[in-house]
């Protein structure tokens, strides 16, 4: 009973932090996109608040540059459990153009933290982000609150 | 006291370190660290051919994506000695004030954020997916388009994307002007915007200030006047005013996006029939171009040796304007709060202000001092 309610209010009620850790900020407009009134994120129980101290999922865009390599852990760490990366556009996945030789970029993000969904695309649409985060997020919440316990 | 905000932070999008000395609430001072998203593009782009650089440029900025392929597209085709025909000139118009109307829409909507009024923020970016589908209409994406070439556009427009495009045009003034209003009539939007971040016209030429910034203080300069397709072709006038605050600012992008819509009709009236694209040999030497970004003015200075770009350097606007917006606005500013609005106001663009990181080998760490390198 009392786990039944817990992951109800698990999944209906999803805080999102954003990281740019290094990419050309198109991502992030995207999901700033998703904020307007035409997807409203927030019909969803989806709240992006950027502060990882009460993350439920970190959206990472943007590939690794140089100051984020041991930044990048402590915010992860700082958010609480149970959690969910997500990795929106390409940057995060390969480094996508700045992945060359003289580009400044330690890609993927998967080599400093562990990575729930990808998202290719650059930028992918604002629809195709929300149905990422719905289809990974209130699932993986639920259940790894339930593993905790 | 040193009050720290960011990388991360609820009141900022992107990562940069904004840190604001405080006497009890009053913001004396401000200092800006900068180095979270620098990638190395100039670099990478030396030694490519074109055709891979036009999308490393078109990746330095994420919301004036459009602006950075025409002046690179155009700074090409100076030293190849070429023009675009007349209606891919005009083409790269209404794309360029499309980009310019979100972008607008976009910074506004981070302003009114940064004041706590939600419901202009969420006017504002309900307008802004107006303009986003139209940039979709012409050119096939919503942020990164890929669509200029050296020499023209990759694709026409037909006459059914036109109409479709002035009916979103028609959507985004229908609503506009009340909009404009709640915000310049507010009183509380007023009180919380006239007279907070102050910059002069004086400090606005010492702090380099371009684009709507250095506008909204008085430097009358904007680069379209002089760029060959609105001289030739379209009736163009810049906006200005002489304020200088977080108001002025505001009032300035709002009072542009009209101005943009119209010359968009102006564009698609007197669109030409013929090519799209002309055929380009690259030539070699060293040029330098200038266009107005929606954030002020964008230069690239590039040598090519035929082929292949042999060094490009890139100034973009936001690196002045943040730079004016700690050094003369953020000067004795009321609260904390206002602080972060009047940071917003200018505007400011991360992912393109990047110039340069300097890495200390030994202690494994990013420098700061660049002036007290052994």
């Amino acid at each position: 009973m009392l786990n039944t309610l817990k992951d109800i209010v698990r999944k209906s009620s999803i805080h999102v932090c954003l990281i740019n850790c290094g990419g050309c900020n198109g991502c992030d407009v995207e999901v700033v996109a998703l904020l307007s009134p035409r997807y409203d994120l927030e019909q969803y129980g989806i709240y992006v608040h950027n502060n990882p101290r009460e993350a439920d999922v970190i959206l990472i865009t943007g590939a690794v540059t140089e100051q984020w390599i041991k930044k990048i852990k402590r915010i992860y760490a700082k958010a609480p459990e149970p959690k969910v990366v997500a990795c929106i556009g390409n940057c995060p996945l390969s480094g996508d153009v700045f992945n060359q030789e003289g580009g400044n970029v330690h890609a993927p993000v998967s080599d400093f933290i562990p990575v729930d969904a990808e998202i290719s695309g650059c930028p992918p649409r604002p629809s195709e982000i929300l149905e990422a985060i719905l289809a990974v997020a209130p699932g993986a919440i639920a259940a790894r609150g339930r593993e905790k316990e | 006291m040193i009050l720290p905000i960011g990388p991360i932070h609820p009141g900022l999008k992107e990562p940069l370190r904004l840190k604001l000395k405080t006497q009890g609430e009053r913001v004396i001072d401000a200092e800006i660290d900068y180095g979270y998203v620098h990638r190395g593009i100039e670099r990478i782009m030396e030694g490519k051919t074109w055709q891979k650089c036009i999308y490393l440029a078109e990746r330095i900025c994420g919301i004036c994506s459009y602006e950075h392929t025409q002046t690179f597209a155009e700074v090409i085709e100076k030293i190849s000695d070429v023009r675009a025909p007349v209606r891919a000139q005009l083409l790269r118009v209404i794309t360029n004030e499309l980009d310019r109307i979100q972008s607008h829409f976009l910074a506004n909507s981070t302003y009114f954020k940064a004041l706590e009024h939600e419901t202009l923020f969420m006017y504002m970016l309900s307008l802004r997916e107006h303009a986003m589908d139209a940039i979709e209409m012409l050119t096939g994406n919503r942020v990164n388009m890929g669509w200029n070439v050296i020499g023209g556009v990759r694709m026409d427009a037909k006459p059914a994307h036109l109409d479709q495009i002035l009916q979103k045009l028609d959507m985004i003034e229908k609503d506009l002007d009340r909009y404009i209003e709640i915000f310049e009539q507010g009183p509380l939007t007023g009180l919380r915007s006239k007279d907070v971040g102050k910059m002069t016209r004086d400090q606005a030429l010492k702090g380099r200030a371009v684009g709507p910034i250095g506008r909204a203080s008085g430097l009358k300069h904007d680069l379209r006047e002089e760029h060959h397709t609105y001289k030739d072709y379209l009736e163009f006038k810049p906006i200005w005013r002489k304020e200088g605050d977080n108001f002025a600012r505001t009032m300035n992008r709002f009072n542009e996006i009209p101005q943009s819509v119209d010359l968009v009709r102006q564009a698609i009236r007197n669109l030409p029939e013929g090519d799209i694209r002309t055929q380009v040999d690259i030539g070699s030497g060293y040029a330098e171009w200038r266009n107005e970004a929606p954030r002020g003015e964008v230069t690239y200075m590039a040598e090519t040796n035929g082929n292949l770009i042999k060094h490009i350097s890139i100034r973009t606007p936001s690196i002045m304007n943040i730079e004016s917006c700690a050094k003369y606005m953020l000067k004795d500013v009321a609260t904390v709060s206002d602080a972060v609005a009047t940071y917003a106001s200018a505007d400011p663009c991360i992912a393109c202000a990047e110039r340069v990181a300097i890495i200390d080998i030994e202690k494994g760490e990013s420098s700061k001092d660049i002036f007290n390198l052994k």
